[in-house]
Order: C-alpha cells, then structure tokens, then sequence
C-alpha cells in the first residue's frame, strides 16, 4: 500500500475559543476512525454490489475513487484567526 | 553547434585569437546549448488566504492549503459517472450556458491544466477584505 492511497492517518486540531486564555491542542488518531469502518464497509459490500448491477455502476472503480477522494484530503489545511477565536485544523 | 564551434577553431587556426579566448568562447556555446532549467517540480497545493476586517466582528484571517491530488482526485471520480448521467451533466451544464463536455475531462487533460495554474495567482483588494488564490 502506498502512501497517496492511504486515507488521512491523524489529524492536528488547535482551538481556542472565545473567552479562553488558552487553546486546545488536540491530535486525532482518524486511523481508529476508519479501522471502525472498515468491517462496516465489508458488511455493506453486499448491498453495494446490488446497488452496482441495478444502477450500473463499475463498484470497484467506485470503491477506488471514494478512496482516492479521501486520500487526496491529505495535506489539507485550514486556519482561521479571528480577533478571539482560533481554528486550526490539518490532516496528516 | 558544430558551425559555431568550427567557425571558432577556424578563428583559433587563424590566429584571430588565441586558445584561452577559444575555450572561453566553446565554453559560453556549451552553456547556451544546454537545455533551459524548468521548474518540473509538481503543483502541490492550492493556497486560499482571506484578510478581512469586519467592523462588527474585527479582524478575520483565513488561511486553506488544498493538495491539488484532491482535484485529480475529483476528475478521477467523474470516471465512474455512468454514461447516461454523463449526458445529463452536459445538458444541464449546456442550459446553463457552459458549453463543457465532462467527457473530456481527463487525467492526462487535468495535468495540463495543473501545469497551467502554476502561475495562476488572483488577487482581490477591496476595502474590507483581501483575498489571494494561488498555487504552490
């Protein structure tokens, strides 16, 4: 498994909201997210693949875009500074 | 080359001048005949940054980093429209007076259009916000 195929591992969230004097730092494990999600998928294949043959669909190519959709968020980036709120969100 | 450089070993067995000039002169042909240095390295990301000052709310600074493989990503997605909802797409786009065929949107087309924004930049100035788009 190559890296660019592997969906966002952790994400690093710091929040400080308004009123705060100090912000939160926090690191999310989303690797637990999707190892939850994994056996959900594998349950859902069934129905997945009648949904492919009656509305016609390449579900392994399907099943390979979402992913590649969900890789591709790695990297990602958003800040915002307010004058007493911060976000800061990155996914690793 | 090779007329450049005789003409310049023709000038050396004339006597018009001498080796060093001739060496200095096969080495700055050497280096205009070196294929320009261009910048391969990929677009990466796609920079957002918003300056704003809202009188009610203050000062607003926003700051997004996209990796352009989400767009790649996205093309690669439209792969497994069916044809049918293909067509739809087109004629919806067609009413709205976007004469685009998404059939066309491939990966190697979406490369070239990657390769083009790497000197995309857009800049808005307006009195209560700034906003800068590029590529980097």
């Amino acid at each position: 498994m190559t890296q660019e195929i592997l969906p966002p591992l952790s994400a690093s969230l710091h929040v400080k909201p308004a009123g705060w004097r100090f912000g939160l730092r926090l690191w999310l494990p989303l690797f637990l997210l999707w190892l939850l999600l994994i056996p959900l998928l594998i349950l859902a294949l069934p129905l997945l693949f009648v949904g492919s043959l009656i509305f016609r669909f390449n579900l392994w190519r399907s099943l390979r875009a979402a992913n590649g959709v969900l890789a591709a968020t790695r990297g990602s980036q958003v800040e915002v500074d307010k004058r007493d709120t911060s976000v800061f969100i990155k996914l690793h | 080359m090779h007329d450049n450089r005789r003409q310049i070993l023709d000038m050396l067995a004339q006597g018009k001048i001498n080796s060093a000039e001739a060496e200095r002169l096969i080495a700055a042909l050497e280096r205009s005949d070196m294929p320009v240095a261009r910048d391969t390295s990929a677009v990466k990301y796609l920079r957002v940054l918003v300056d704003a000052n809202d009188e009610q709310e203050g000062p607003t600074k926003v700051n997004v980093r996209v990796p352009m493989q989400l767009l790649r990503a996205g093309v690669r997605l439209t792969g497994v429209i069916p044809d049918r909802a293909r067509e739809q797409v087109n004629e919806a786009l067609r009413k709205e007076g976007i004469p685009f065929d998404i059939n066309k949107l491939t990966p190697d087309n979406l490369e070239d259009m990657i390769e083009q924004l790497r000197d995309l930049s857009v800049d808005v100035d307006n009195e209560r916000a700034k906003v800068r788009v590029f590529c980097e």
